[in-house]
């Protein structure tokens, strides 16, 4: 059993890391809406009508 | 007929083919023009997609007025800007409230569509808050052009400004989203070693390992007690210093006392240890705060979007001609351009022109009151018909609406305090709860088994923590907070919904809270035999087409049939004239139309030389306040109106109603005085109104109820908002209040009873430490499942 003397110290490791993301996402504001997020998978990227427009979006992070 | 649903807003389409359009090879009917302009903009920006999956339909779209798109530029004015936003190097960040979201689809459909724009750099749509957060460059991009391009969407989105407590509040909501996951997650861990110690105890087990276990536990546990148990130290700490001891108390004491003593048995390898109760404890008393916490936050979310700043402008005539201006800056002896439709900037004098104003967000009176040259008007009135010139006599913060804002923040500190009763029976509890433990330690240390006495107190303090008694109250709040909310009664403030069992009397204003604020028709007189009331009214409607007076629209509902009229002319603050089937025709008032006045008619008609009618005019009241007022006595309230109008149509409706007391012609100060008044006498108070006027009113009391038609400002004053047009839900809101208490009480009641019952138990030594950590949890659930049942109602 003495196993366990490696594995608790392993587990709470990963307490602490999973803690350490939870606090991180607070920070961000990941709990600020959780209704959109949750949609935000159901819709596509493109478009076809918004073939027209595609280069904003994908140079935008470059603006700044 | 079947009526098509309209593609867009799903209302039933009336307009039969009128309104269609091709979208992806599809025909779509739509009710009306504002509809179909914004599904083909969404097509056209290959936003299609929130057609698929949006959940709720959208609301049907309204244009925004022409007035109104013109006065979004002003928004553009740097100072006007640099007041609603923040600058970030090159970029404008600011806030907007956008009214007219139904589902998260909405959010995403509005971040596309601005993310497309070049001059955006970010844009966060909140679907919860319904609030945006965009970056953008004011340099390219004015603001008003970002407003415009939310609203072909068919939104509504106005800039807005967060108060400070807002982001105290969000601050806080954060704490104790963090608090949360170290005590659950925690909890998880130690109660798994817990349960290891469990079978250890039954089977046997290495002390090496058992001491292991214990250490690793202690050291889970201690984030717990340090980080997460500190808001009931920092709050026990405070009241006891105050003495004034709260729920907080013994609960930081339990927690304390029980690490304590496990972490002496795990050092000393002596007893027992109960880090997981310690955890679990405070995960679930976390929990209810939580709860309770972010219900009263959301409710102040919804309401501070209510408050909507609207840059106010005035137009200043100078010698280069009219000048836009900055309300703040107008000083006395300026003159000011006041065109119909517009709210008055200012407290001043008629310089020149005729119109009619309405004041009855000020002063309650109903009837709109014609203003002609050297009569006093005042800022925050709204200006009907005329362009009226004005001579500044104050400034806005000296004006009749600044006294008025500063009474009701005068008032907000006499507001009589809410004692939550669940703190004065804790303080009760919590003392006798301290006596007892220490007099069992000295008990059992002196007398009966000094190596017990430790172990003894520890089961007491465990069993007698009044975890259930301090979940009581906030569960049973937040699950009537939800509840209410969901029938169209928004709560602000929590502790007015524990006052509500105690309200006995309730005051009423009259204009737009009983009454409906507009006017209708309520009786036709005829001066001649011949003529058919229909046909006068239709007569009468269609040249009150023409007049923008708020009388005019009394007459819309009996609009039947156009009618022919030719060389139409409005006079101002007098009526109408209009030529038909070659007849003269007059609608005004009784000098307009040169016939001696009748009994409060306001509006006469006159054909060619002949009198034809005299129409009565009223403020009617709302349908459902008889029904209301009827239950209401039934259930012992007294009733009152304090409005400040004055003419008898209060003494009409007081009668008509059988109210109890009435006070006509009320200044804000004077309503303030009679609620004051009564107060003194012990009565609690409830009062519900909607406008300016009654802010202040609204601090002095109790309660404060604001109609859902009410002035933003009432909004934000009052303890509940109610969001639907319909005062009868006061009725409800008030039988909410008697089943909240009825539950709250429950819970008490079975708190408390079973600390009687378990304290002389533990005293005596019966209760091991394990059985009053279930006892304890038991008694808890059943105390929360008891206030689940609010929600279901």
């Amino acid at each position: 059993m003495s196993i366990i003397y490696v594995l608790i110290p392993i587990a709470i490791l990963f307490v602490a890391i999973g803690l350490c993301i939870f606090f991180w996402a607070v920070r961000t504001k990941q709990f600020d809406d959780l209704e959109k997020e949750g949609f935000s998978i159901l819709f596509d990227e493109d478009n076809k009508p918004a073939a027209k427009h595609p280069v904003k979006e994908s140079t935008k992070p470059n603006d700044h | 007929m079947t009526a098509v649903p309209c593609f867009h807003c799903h209302e039933p389409v009336l307009t039969g083919s009128r309104f269609t359009a091709v979208l992806a090879e599809q025909t779509q009917h739509f009710c009306c023009a504002g509809c179909q302009a914004v599904a083909e903009t969404i097509f056209e920006n290959g936003l299609s997609d929130y057609y698929q999956f949006r959940t709720e339909s959208a609301v049907k779209v309204s244009a925004m007025p022409e007035h109104l798109l013109a006065e979004l530029a002003s928004y553009d004015h740097p100072d006007v800007l640099a007041d609603i936003s923040r600058q970030h190097e090159q970029l404008t960040e600011i806030e907007l409230s956008i009214s007219g979201m139904s589902c998260a689809a909405c959010a995403w459909l509005i971040e596309k569509k601005l993310k497309q724009q070049p001059h955006i750099s970010s844009a966060n749509i909140n679907a919860s808050t319904q609030r945006a957060l965009i970056r953008f460059d004011s340099q390219t991009l004015p603001l008003s052009h970002i407003l415009k391009l939310i609203n072909t969407l068919g939104y509504q989105a106005s800039p807005f400004v967060a108060d400070n407590e807002e982001h105290v509040f969000k601050q806080e909501l954060n704490r104790y989203l963090k608090r949360l996951a170290v005590s659950g997650i925690l909890t998880m861990q130690v109660m798994m070693l817990a349960f290891a110690l469990y079978f250890g105890e039954y089977t046997g087990i290495d002390t090496s390992h058992e001491g292991y276990l214990r250490w690793i536990s202690m050291l889970l546990t201690i984030p717990v007690v340090v980080y997460a148990a500190k808001p009931f130290v920092i709050s026990a700490w405070r009241s006891t210093k105050a003495r004034q001891m709260n729920m907080d108390v013994p609960v930081t004491l339990a927690l304390y006392y029980t690490f304590f003593a496990s972490s002496y048995a795990t050092v000393f390898q002596t007893g027992e240890v109960y880090f997981e109760s310690v955890c679990m404890f405070t995960f679930l008393l976390q929990l209810g705060k939580f709860f309770e916490f972010r219900a009263r936050a959301q409710a102040r979310e919804a309401t501070s979007n209510l408050l909507k700043i609207m840059p106010v402008t005035a137009t200043l005539v100078t010698e280069q001609g009219p000048q836009s201006t900055s309300a703040r800056r107008l000083q006395a002896g300026d003159l000011i351009l006041v065109k119909a439709g517009e709210t008055l900037a200012a407290d001043g004098v008629v310089h020149e022109g005729t119109s009619s104003v309405d004041e009855s967000m000020l002063t309650g009176e109903y009837r709109p009151i014609t203003k002609t040259l050297g009569d006093t008007v005042l800022a925050g009135s709204v200006n009907h018909d005329g362009l009226l010139t004005i001579n500044v006599t104050a400034p806005l913060a000296h004006s009749r609406l600044g006294q008025i804002i500063q009474l009701q923040q005068q008032t907000l500190s006499q507001k009589p305090k809410l004692v939550e009763k669940t703190d004065k029976l804790a303080k009760y509890f919590v003392e006798r709860l301290l006596v007892i433990a220490v007099l069992t330690f000295l008990l059992w240390y002196f007398w009966w088994n000094p190596d017990r006495a430790f172990w003894v107190t520890l089961s007491v303090l465990v069993a007698t923590c009044p975890c259930a008694l301090s979940l009581a109250t906030p569960t049973a709040i937040t699950c009537a907070l939800a509840r209410l909310n969901r029938r169209g009664i928004l709560i602000k403030n929590a502790q007015a919904l524990e006052t509500l069992p105690d309200i006995s009397h309730i005051i009423f204003d009259k204009t737009g809270t009983l009454t409906e604020g507009k006017f209708s028709v309520s009786r036709v007189i005829p001066l001649h035999e011949t003529q058919d009331d229909a046909a006068m009214l239709n007569l009468i409607a269609n040249l009150e087409r023409y007049s923008e007076h708020p009388i005019a629209r009394a007459f819309l509902p009996y609009f039947t049939q156009a009618l022919a009229l030719d060389s139409i002319q409005v006079k101002i603050g007098a009526g109408i004239s209009a030529y038909w089937q070659g007849q003269h025709i007059r609608v005004g008032s009784a000098a307009f139309c040169e016939i001696t006045p009748v009994s409060e008619a306001m509006v006469y008609l006159r054909i060619g030389e002949q009198p034809m009618a005299a129409i009565q005019l009223e403020d009617k009241l709302r349908p459902e306040v008889p029904l209301l007022i009827k239950t209401l006595q039934q259930q012992g309230y007294q009733l009152g109106m304090l409005t400040g109008d004055h003419s008898s149509q209060a003494e009409y409706v007081s009668n008509q109603l059988h109210l109890n007391f009435m006070v006509k012609g009320c200044s804000p100060e004077q309503k303030v005085a009679e609620i004051q008044s009564f107060i003194a006498k012990g009565a609690k108070v409830l009062m519900l109104g909607d406008g300016i006027n009654d802010s202040p009113g609204f601090n002095a009391s109790h309660v404060s109820v604001a109609v859902h038609s009410g002035t933003d400002l009432s909004k934000n004053q009052a303890d509940v908002v109610l969001l639907q047009p319909d005062i009868g839900l006061v009725a409800q809101l008030l039988q909410g209040g008697n089943t909240t208490a009825r539950v709250i009480k429950q819970n008490l009641g079975w708190s408390v009873g079973y600390n009687l019952i378990i304290i002389p138990l533990a005293v005596a030594g019966f209760v091991s430490p394990y059985i009053a950590v279930i006892g304890m949890s038991f008694s808890s659930l059943l105390v929360v499942s008891n206030s689940l049942r609010l929600l279901k109602k």
